[in-house]
């Protein structure tokens, strides 16, 4: 008998836990963004926080409806979105890269497009540079609004190792062979790269493909054109990239090497290697982590020229920067409209500046003097406003669920483990949304 | 006769106070607890393992990219991971670094565990010291063996005779060779631990009776330490076989299922597709077949061993 009391208290106790449980997972969210009065900001956590979190105390003070910012690390932040988008959790407006990143959501029919918030305020369009907006585009339509700042891909050097080698920064393809050269005989690595990683080994796919075959390439495989892949100008492309693997460029060990752990960065800072090819971030990064060489002997510049490519010399390849967008669901229109407003506000520019983002507004050129380091901020813009074309990162521009297969592909095309037709085939068997 | 038989009917009258124990009546109870011992924990059980375990054999018959409702789909998610070369590539891989895992740490920690299960000081000192890789994260320690196998910062650039050019991540062979050697790193403490509780619990008399034959140190290990732990020879093996196809953490850190796809063992493949590649379809199905292949391995060993049977080696109990 008393077994079977204990037993059914037990089970009370049990079903009352289990069910208090599921009750503070429904209704313990702070995120859920149907709460009256308020509209929930997503973004990505990391240390760019304190300009959002300045912007929206900013905000709050003065209207109605109030933002509440949530942040979700780095790391997991592209999951977590992917898995509350369609949840009474979704914020109304989230921090994304634009095109393929936020392809399937546009499909899925849970973005608002902007323009009616166009219509009434043309300059949350007119006061970007036009190469940035664009890329949050989908079918036409604009969907995203450019926040945070750009981040191009430059070809980052260590002058002192270069001078060293008796070689300068390479303005042609040949002049790099030879830097290749040169650096190799000094006894360095002549480029660093974080292998390991994978997605660094991508920007120099992206770029010769760019060089030698134009923007148009991947514009027209991203919308499902299989034989894109199988041009002459992207075997062509592939070739050039797999000679200058097979000269040694890279050493040996660069699958064995990360970027993100601070191995490739420290190759070039502490003088074993000439080269590295690296988003922008790379700068305040070096900053961060070598100071003194940072400050010394740290040198940036663009992508060398190829002869007969079709790509524009001027074109750049990387981010073209962050963008908010907005959730269909969202009963606050009006607010976020006026929220998106302070994304080409002075205030905005200079404090994005400020901690070394570099904003894409037209103006931005004013408050260059401002940054961090006006000489990178002067240069990063000019590069980005001469560029014809800012092509976005390979695995941004095709859908998420296509990055896995990319970057194994790219690795072994680059270790050698797969051939120009074995790439080809890969990447005609990636899912364009 | 009759001493011993109110010897053993006393208990029962005695504590009368289980009433699960009163109604059983029988002298094997002693000392076995009711089933109401395991309720809490069957609930939990069903709780957060028996219904999220049929949410995902539901979830392996849909389409579902983690946004909008999932489509049913039938057997097309298993029918493509059969298809797959990659999903075959990762079971074997699966195979090779489970059984690399048992082949290595066995043997080791049976040393060290008898080797710890001795009395004198140092030894405690030192087996404290060496249980420290036990007390990390799974996580802290890849990262550690990340750092300390960087080619150009960590140790192969000093032993390059013995590294080359320290490429350990970049190629297929010394890859899976560093996940063997991490995983036996980490978790040779663990099951060094449970050698030594049962080398402890070894009644000193067979020992001293082997002494008195004129056995030696080898001949009382391999005559009475290893039957002696046989039990946990299993159980351990068991941790082992399904510790080696749930490795994940070590795979994520150290080589991302790379060069190309030459680590990728079933547990961070089922991740890449679920969480990466958003096909949580093909996950579900990735993660059945690895629950279905632990239970099966793990039954096989306790059938071959015996385990089964639940002979106890405690005296007077059986």
């Amino acid at each position: 008998m008393r077994t079977r009391t204990r037993f059914s208290r037990m089970l009370v106790g049990g079903v009352t836990l289990g069910m208090a449980l599921s009750l503070s997972a429904c209704g313990g969210d702070s995120g859920s963004g149907s709460s009256d009065g308020k509209i929930h900001v997503l973004v990505y956590g990391d240390a760019t926080n304190k300009v959002e979190k300045a912007v929206v105390a900013e905000f709050n003070k003065t209207s109605e409806v109030k933002v509440v910012l949530d942040t979700i690390p780095g790391a997991t932040y592209q999951q977590k979105l992917q898995t509350i988008i369609n949840t009474p959790q979704a914020p109304d407006v989230f921090y994304n890269w634009g095109a393929g990143s936020i392809q399937p959501f546009v499909k899925a029919g849970l973005l608002m497009p902007l323009d009616d918030f166009i219509k009434d305020d043309p300059k949350l369009k007119s006061a970007f540079l036009p190469s940035v907006f664009n890329a949050a585009e989908v079918d036409g339509k604009a969907y995203g609004i450019p926040m945070r700042g750009t981040q191009p891909v430059l070809l980052f050097s260590n002058d002192k190792v270069l001078k060293d080698a008796g070689t300068t920064a390479p303005k042609t393809w040949d002049d790099l062979l030879d830097s290749v050269k040169k650096l190799k005989k000094s006894g360095v690595t002549p480029i660093a790269l974080g292998g390991g990683d994978q997605w660094p080994t991508l920007m120099w796919f992206e770029y010769l493909y760019d060089r030698i075959a134009g923007p148009d390439l991947l514009k027209k495989a991203v919308a499902g054109d299989k034989d894109a892949w199988a041009s002459e100008d992207s075997k062509k492309a592939l070739n050039k990239l797999k000679e200058l693997v097979d000269t040694g460029a890279f050493g040996t060990n660069y699958d064995s090497v990360k970027y993100t752990d601070g191995g490739s960065p420290a190759l070039i800072a502490r003088g074993k290697a000439g080269f590295e090819l690296m988003g922008s971030w790379y700068y305040s990064q070096q900053q961060t982590d070598a100071k003194e060489f940072a400050e010394k002997d740290l040198g940036y510049h663009p992508f060398p020229t190829i002869d007969g490519g079709k790509g524009d010399p001027n074109d750049v390849v990387g981010n073209t920067n962050n963008y908010y967008s907005v959730m269909k669901k969202t009963k606050h229109p009006e607010a976020v409209a006026k929220f998106l407003k302070l994304m080409y506000s002075d205030k905005f520019i200079k404090r994005q500046l400020a901690i070394g983002n570099l904003p894409t507004t037209t103006n931005t050129e004013k408050f260059l003097d401002t940054a961090s380091n006006p000489d990178y901020a002067h240069y990063q813009f000019d590069l980005v406003k001469k560029a014809p074309s800012f092509q976005l990162s390979w695995d941004q521009a095709y859908p998420q669920s296509a990055s896995e297969q990319m970057h194994q592909a790219v690795q072994q095309f680059f270790n050698g483990s797969m051939d120009v037709d074995g790439f080809i085939k890969a990447m005609q068997a990636l899912p364009t949304a | 006769m009759t001493t011993q038989l109110t010897h053993a009917a006393a208990p029962v009258k005695t504590s009368g106070r289980g009433s699960g124990r009163a109604r059983g009546g029988q002298a094997a109870d002693v000392g076995r607890p009711g089933f109401a011992w395991a309720v809490p924990a069957t609930i939990f059980f069903v709780l957060f393992a028996i219904l999220p375990l049929l949410a995902v054999a539901v979830l392996s018959f849909m389409s579902w990219g983690g946004i909008g409702d999932p489509e049913w789909v039938g057997l097309d998610n298993w029918s493509r991971v059969f298809d797959d070369p990659v999903m075959i590539k990762s079971i074997w891989l699966t195979l090779l670094l489970t059984v690399l895992g048992v082949v290595l740490q066995t043997p080791l920690s049976i040393l060290i565990g008898v080797w710890a299960a001795g009395t004198q000081r140092n030894r405690a000192v030192i087996s404290a010291v060496y249980f420290v890789p036990l007390l990390l994260s799974s996580t802290a320690v890849s990262v550690l063996w990340r750092a300390l196998l960087d080619p150009n910062f960590g140790i192969p650039s000093e032993a390059t005779w013995l590294f080359g050019d320290g490429n350990l991540f970049g190629e297929q062979s010394t890859a899976i060779g560093v996940l063997a050697f991490v995983s036996t790193w980490q978790f040779t403490p663990l099951h060094s631990l449970i050698y030594q509780g049962a080398a402890r619990a070894i009644p000193q008399v067979l020992y001293q009776a082997a002494q008195i034959d004129g056995a030696g140190r080898v001949r009382q290990f391999f005559h009475i330490t290893l039957p002696q732990l046989r039990n946990s020879i299993i159980t351990s093996m068991i941790l082992m076989v399904v510790g080696g196809l749930t490795t994940f953490e070590t795979v994520l850190i150290l080589t991302q299922g790379g060069p190309g796809t030459d680590t990728t063992i079933s547990a961070y493949y089922m991740y890449q597709k679920a969480f990466k590649s958003f096909d949580f379809g093909a996950g579900a199905v990735i993660a059945l077949l690895l629950v279905v292949a632990a239970t099966i391995i793990s039954l096989i060993v306790v059938r071959l061993s015996g385990y089964d049977k639940m002979r106890s080696t405690m005296e007077g109990v059986s």
